[in-house]
């Protein structure tokens, strides 16, 4: 008795396709066009998740490089831009076992629950309320990106993608390879992190 | 959460989700719970406005320009690079 064939999932057509055809057929020559649509965003990932420019630039050769030898294999069964960060996710993942920047723990919410405050704790702080052009400033950037950074590298990724790449929770799991559900937990967490920062540098500034 | 109030047990349990209150992700019954909730618990609704206003941060954090040294190595490596087989 033989297995039945696994059923052929729908292509997904999208700005990037033809291209792809093109590069796949034999037009190799077209693939910096591809580069060039894409260098900026994985530069940019890059830099989020490696920190220093030279690690991100480490991270957007590799990827285009992976990319490059494997285009072939790509199916279309998704958008390019998303498995072109699932191969940016690997390769970061696998560069960067272990984080300078940050220790592989857990975050539990517990650790993110106020204990018994009042007063302050119930108001809406001022950062709250300031619209956001007038609250970003470098210095602020600065402290959001550190933030980021010092989060545990599973955690840095999906707040990454989802609030900072535009990635919706679906896009997120299949580019890490892990349930929705385990998306929201940890994006969540990340967060509540990323919220006590910048309680804590606001709290100086004011 | 940061309710002092032991009257509103509902707080922890709203806090786990406030996430997907923001994003949209939950189903109205929940959704009006949470609405309810905030709209009487100041404390539920600060947490809520600081975790919105944390995301809000994220998404309008600004792209840097890739270092044009940079591109043109890598454009440079790729074209120097052999081609892989055809599929």
């Amino acid at each position: 008795m033989t297995a039945a064939p696994p059923p052929n999932r729908p292509k997904i057509n999208d700005n990037d396709t033809e291209l792809i055809q093109a590069i796949n057929s034999g037009q190799t020559e077209k693939f910096p066009e591809l580069v060039r649509r894409y260098e900026q965003k994985l530069y940019n990932f890059g830099r989020r998740m490696c920190g220093d420019a030279v690690d991100a630039e480490d991270l957007v050769q590799d990827t285009f490089l992976n990319v490059f030898r494997y285009l072939k294999d790509f199916r279309h069964e998704t958008k390019f831009k998303n498995w072109l960060y699932r191969v940016a996710a690997s390769t970061c993942i696998k560069k960067r076992r272990r984080s300078k920047f940050a220790p592989e723990r857990e975050l539990s919410l517990e650790e993110f629950v106020p204990g018994e405050e009042s007063g302050a704790a119930a108001q809406v702080p001022d950062w709250a309320q300031i619209p956001l052009e007038k609250l970003l400033n470098e210095e602020l950037v600065q402290t959001l990106h550190q933030a980021i950074l010092s989060l545990p590298e599973p955690y840095r990724l999906v707040v990454v993608l989802r609030d900072m790449e535009g990635f919706s929770t679906e896009e997120t799991a299949q580019i890490m390879n892990i349930s929705g559900a385990n998306v929201k937990v940890r994006l969540h967490r990340a967060r509540l992190f990323l919220r006590e920062k910048l309680k804590g540098y606001f709290a100086h500034d004011v | 959460m940061t309710c002092d109030n032991p009257e509103h047990r509902h707080c922890i349990e709203l806090f786990e989700k406030l996430s997907e209150y923001i994003d949209q992700e939950l189903e109205p019954e929940t959704r009006r719970h949470i609405e309810a909730h905030v709209a009487e618990c100041l404390a539920c609704f600060a947490c809520l406005q600081t975790l919105k206003q944390t995301i809000a941060l994220c998404r309008q954090a600004g792209n840097l320009p890739v270092p044009a040294a940079f591109s043109r190595k890598l454009h440079a490596m790729l074209q120097s690079t052999p081609k892989p087989p055809l599929p």
